[in-house]
């Protein structure tokens, strides 16, 4: 791909990732020679309707959304879902539990009734997602890696396998050993176990493996000591819309 | 037998530590558990430790390591290193000793891992016998708890004091030049030894309820008993830890990394399992191990009977990782063997020992991970997912292949897939692949050039026995792209035809648009001493066809050939075979007329990564080409 042009759009979500993207300061420039950056929020404010791809942060949280969304789609060449909030649904999916009608309330007050909100879903709920960037926030060698393989003609390269996989080579003392519970059996890795490495858990955030064995990661938890309802709590943090869809 | 005093031990180990030209590592403590780390003092060092959270075999075999450096300027080349410095170990538990060494057999079989004996050949291992035993340890019944072998020097605590055994001269050079104070053990301390050793054969709390001889016996009358290894692993989380932690799992997968200029980058290997999901899952979307229980049941036959069958041991040496380490608690090699043994004997199975296996460890050479660079002479497009590529090494030497062999194609940036080469041997100067698009590799080579430069690296596989086949008539049976790696034997049957019996080759394709090799096929049609048939599933209403519509066994009745002097050749899809050979069969012609070759999903192409199993068997380096009768009885091949 030759100086394709880069667009960001930002839906629902802390916009913590396109911040990760601004940070990248001197990868960032080496990237510009390969990309050309045409609308990103956080850096500059004008629009173009002219992109090879598109990268979206944010869940779709309206029926607004969703039109936006097909616009871009039909723009872009490849569309790029970055952070949780676009990836699996993220944060923005917990409050899928709750009446909606009181999240518009505490969200936007007595203007509640003027927004039209639905369940937070990921971007590819609405339209095709070629490529993910996971986490909350996303990391910048993910990033790099992701619009590496994108230049080069490559599927990105994204785990299958959870969490464990990279805290076991990492040699972490397992959460589940100093008293702490952790959803990492069943969280799509790629993150190199960033947390555990810090020595807390891994809450999920890359969300859901292709094949997660829930239960068997459920009967751990309450095992080691966790409620049945803390249990699921835990798969509620960021698994909402992907355990929804299951 | 040696003795010297905790005090001066300690001086030992800071003389070594203070010595720059050593990298001196032991196990201390981390957060309640216990690692080998570098060690910056000898107070650091926790030789009271039950078991490591990783086995030292991360020295050797790192979780992450460079391969290969490639940049589209200059082509591969092996990692530059700053040579490597002697490796210093202390306090490694027996089992763990036992384990590298069953990891130096498995790196050595066939061709030697030049990565992996770069550091192990520096290295000095300094045992200690167990003092404290973790409550999965089973080492005393694997017979891994205490040894005489395999180490430089071995410790056992005393007291106040070590009794040190000398297990190789590079250990008592070490104690020369860095020890003070070692004086000969004295008979009471090689009793009080003796007695240590004893007590440790006792230490375990994990109970065989049998003899942990018979585990390669019994799991081969376990294999099909597919209800068992449903219930067993019906909680398996698929997170790998059992494999990861696990002292003798040496799988591994291979990445292409590119930096930001995307024209440089490193090849590296890390470490992988077959408990994991994509393990034996190729490009097409097969997997070879798609489920739960057929991975969970490959890790125990791999370390029981597998490995068993080729080396001679089995492959498990107790250290009790697994157990700790999974979460649902279903990997515990002792639980699941007694399960096994009282669920056969609930159904009055009689397990009697193997018979010692018949090992034959060749070791020749070592492996050349560097691909050679080649060019890309020509590319013709053969169908809209298809392409022959011409290919010519750079140096100028010829592949030197045998029909039926591969090779590793790399493409810069992306990563290295395994190519039959396609044309025959007697083509000099340049070789064949006939490519199809699927994934990065394949994809990605398509949007090359004539003139573009790839990597190569092989040939590898055994390949037709194109001698033994001399004189014989040759029935080919080929369906879609298994028509690319029967060509070369094909061709080379052409170039040498008064060397054979009558051929006849039957190819078959989805429909028209897809036929490989259409020009040579039409050629092939007005030659007489060919017999040649081709078919297609279907013919779309906007395509001509003239041949056989069907699917390739309706072929089969359509020639007659005389079972006792054909034997048939086959390349297709993996749900190919079972049909074809059923038809054959059918047709009299006996097991072993019946020639294969089959596909797996590969990394190393030469027998180390596992990705390639089936059973025991590793497709890359034992085949790809299979006699039916040797593999008709293994279950995971067709
Ligand atoms: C002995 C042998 C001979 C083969 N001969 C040919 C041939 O002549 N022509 C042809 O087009 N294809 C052939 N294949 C299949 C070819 O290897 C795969 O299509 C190719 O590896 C896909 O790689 P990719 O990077 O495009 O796909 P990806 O899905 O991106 O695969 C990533 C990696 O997984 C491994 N892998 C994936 N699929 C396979 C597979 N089917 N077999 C082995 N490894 C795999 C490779 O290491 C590959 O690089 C052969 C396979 C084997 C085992
Ligand atoms: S800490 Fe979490 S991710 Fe790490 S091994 Fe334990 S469960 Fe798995
Ligand atoms: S460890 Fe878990 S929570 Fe932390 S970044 Fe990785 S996936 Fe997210
Ligand atoms: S057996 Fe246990 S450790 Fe191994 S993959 Fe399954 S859950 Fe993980
Ligand atoms: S299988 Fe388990 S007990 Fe045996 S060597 Fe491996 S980790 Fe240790
Ligand atoms: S195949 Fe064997 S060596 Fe490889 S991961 Fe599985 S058990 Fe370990
Ligand atoms: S063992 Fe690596 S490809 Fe066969």
């Amino acid at each position: 791909m030759a100086k394709p042009k880069v667009a960001f759009f930002d839906f629902a979500g802390c916009e913590g990732d396109q911040l990760q993207v601004a940070n990248l300061e001197e990868e960032l420039l080496t990237l510009l020679g390969q990309v050309e950056v045409v609308a990103f929020r956080e850096v500059m404010k004008e629009q173009s309707d002219n992109y090879d791809i598109a990268f979206i942060e944010g869940s779709c949280t309206r029926l607004q959304d969703e039109e936006r969304l097909k616009q871009i789609r039909k723009k872009a060449k490849l569309v790029v879902a970055i952070g949780s909030c676009a990836t699996i649904g993220g944060i923005n999916s917990l409050r899928n539990d709750k009446d909606l009608d009181d999240v518009r309330k505490t969200v936007y007050g007595e203007d509640a009734r003027l927004f039209d909100s639905y369940a937070a879903r990921p971007i590819d709920a609405v339209i095709p997602v070629d490529a993910y960037v996971h986490g909350c926030p996303i990391t910048k060698d993910e990033f790099l890696s992701v619009v590496k393989s994108l230049l080069l003609g490559k599927k990105p390269d994204i785990p299958t396998y959870p969490v464990c996989v990279e805290c076991k080579k990492n040699e972490n003392v397992c959460a589940f050993e100093r008293g702490q519970y952790c959803v990492g059996p069943v969280t799509r890795a790629g993150c190199n176990s960033c947390c555990v490495n810090e020595g807390t858990i891994c809450w999920g955030c890359r969300g859901l493996v292709d094949n997660p064995n829930e239960n068997s990661e459920k009967e751990v938890l309450i095992k080691y000591g966790l409620t049945v309802d803390d249990a699921i709590n835990k798969f509620k943090l960021y698994f909402g819309w992907q355990e929804r869809k299951r | 037998m040696r003795v010297i005093s905790k005090e001066d031990f300690a001086e030992f180990v800071n003389a070594l530590i203070k010595d720059k030209s050593l990298d001196v590592v032991g196990v201390k403590a981390k957060g309640g558990k216990f690692a080998f780390g570098p060690l910056e003092s000898a107070s650091e060092l926790r030789l009271d430790y039950d078991v490591t959270l990783l086995p030292p075999k991360k020295y050797f075999f790192p979780q992450r390591e460079t391969l290969v450096t490639y940049d589209v300027a200059t082509g591969f080349a092996a990692p530059k290193t700053e040579g490597v410095k002697p490796l210093v170990i202390i306090g490694v538990h027996p089992y763990d000793i036992v384990a590298l060494l069953h990891m130096d057999e498995i790196f050595k079989e066939t061709k030697s891992d030049p990565y992996y004996f770069e550091k192990r050949n520096a290295s000095i291992i300094i045992g200690i016998n167990i003092q404290n035993m973790s409550k999965y340890c089973f080492a005393p019944q694997m017979g891994c708890a205490v040894i005489d072998y395999g180490y430089d020097l071995m410790l056992t605590d005393l007291g106040n004091r070590y009794a040190i055994n000398i297990g190789h001269a590079k250990g008592e050079e070490l104690l020369n030049k860095y020890a003070k104070n070692v004086t000969a053990a004295l008979a009471r301390d090689i009793q009080l030894v003796g007695q240590k050793k004893r007590e440790i054969l006792s230490m375990s709390k994990q109970k065989f309820d049998f003899s942990p001889e018979l585990i390669p016996e019994l799991l081969s009358k376990t294999y099909e008993e597919s209800g068992f290894w449903e219930k067993h692993s019906e909680k398996c989380l698929a997170c790998g830890s059992c494999v990861l932690v696990c002292p003798t799992c040496y799988c591994f997968d291979v990445k292409d990394s590119t930096d930001l200029s995307l024209e440089r980058g490193e090849r590296i290997r890390t470490w992988d399992g077959c408990l994991l999901e994509d393990f034996a899952k190729i490009a097409s979307g097969e997997n070879f191990r798609p489920t739960r229980p057929t991975r969970y049941r490959h890790r125990y036959f791999k370390k029981g009977k597998y490995l068993y069958d080729r080396f001679g041991f089995i492959s498990c040496v107790g250290c009790g990782r697994c157990s700790s380490n999974c979460l649902p608690d279903i990997a515990n090699p002792v639980k699941l063997f007694n399960d096994m043994y009282h669920e056969t004997q609930s159904l009055g199975v009689i397990i009697a020992p193997a018979p010692e296996p018949a090992v034959e460890i060749q070791t020749e050479g070592n492996i050349d991970y560097v691909p050679k660079l080649a060019t890309i002479v020509k590319k013709v497009p053969m169908t809209a997912n298809e392409t022959l590529f011409e290919i010519k090494l750079d140096d100028g030497s010829e592949l030197g292949h045998k029909p039926g062999q591969f090779v590793e194609v790399s493409v810069f940036g992306i990563g290295e897939a395994p190519i039959s080469v396609s044309s025959s041997p007697t083509k000099k100067g340049t070789f064949e692949l006939c490519v199809r698009k699927l994934g990065n590799v394949t994809t990605k080579l398509h949007t090359l050039k004539e003139g573009d430069k790839v990597g190569i690296r092989g040939p590898f596989g055994n390949g037709f026995d194109y001698e033994f086949l001399k004189g014989k008539d040759l029935l080919f049976v080929a369906g879609g792209l298994g028509i690319a790696p029967l060509r070369s034997l094909f061709n080379y049957v052409l170039d040498n035809r008064e060397k054979y019996g009558r051929v006849i080759l039957l190819y078959g394709c989805k429909e028209p648009r897809e036929l490989l090799f259409s020009e040579e096929m039409l050629a092939l049609a007005k030659r007489d001493d060919v017999e040649f048939k081709p078919t297609v599933n279907w013919c779309p209403e906007n395509e001509v066809w003239t041949g056989n519509i069907g699917v390739i066994t309706t072929l089969i009745p359509q020639v007659s050939f005389d079972p006792e002097s054909t034997y048939a050749v086959i390349c297709g899809p993996p749900i190919m075979y079972k049909f074809v050979i059923h038809d054959l069969k059918g047709r009299n012609l006996p097991d072993d007329h019946i020639i294969l070759s089959l596909e797996r999903r590969m990394k190393c192409g030469v027998g180390k990564c596992g990705h390639c199993q089936i059973n025991q068997i590793y497709v890359c380096k034992d085949g790809p080409v299979f006699n039916y009768s040797k593999i008709k009885g293994v279950p995971e091949a067709l």
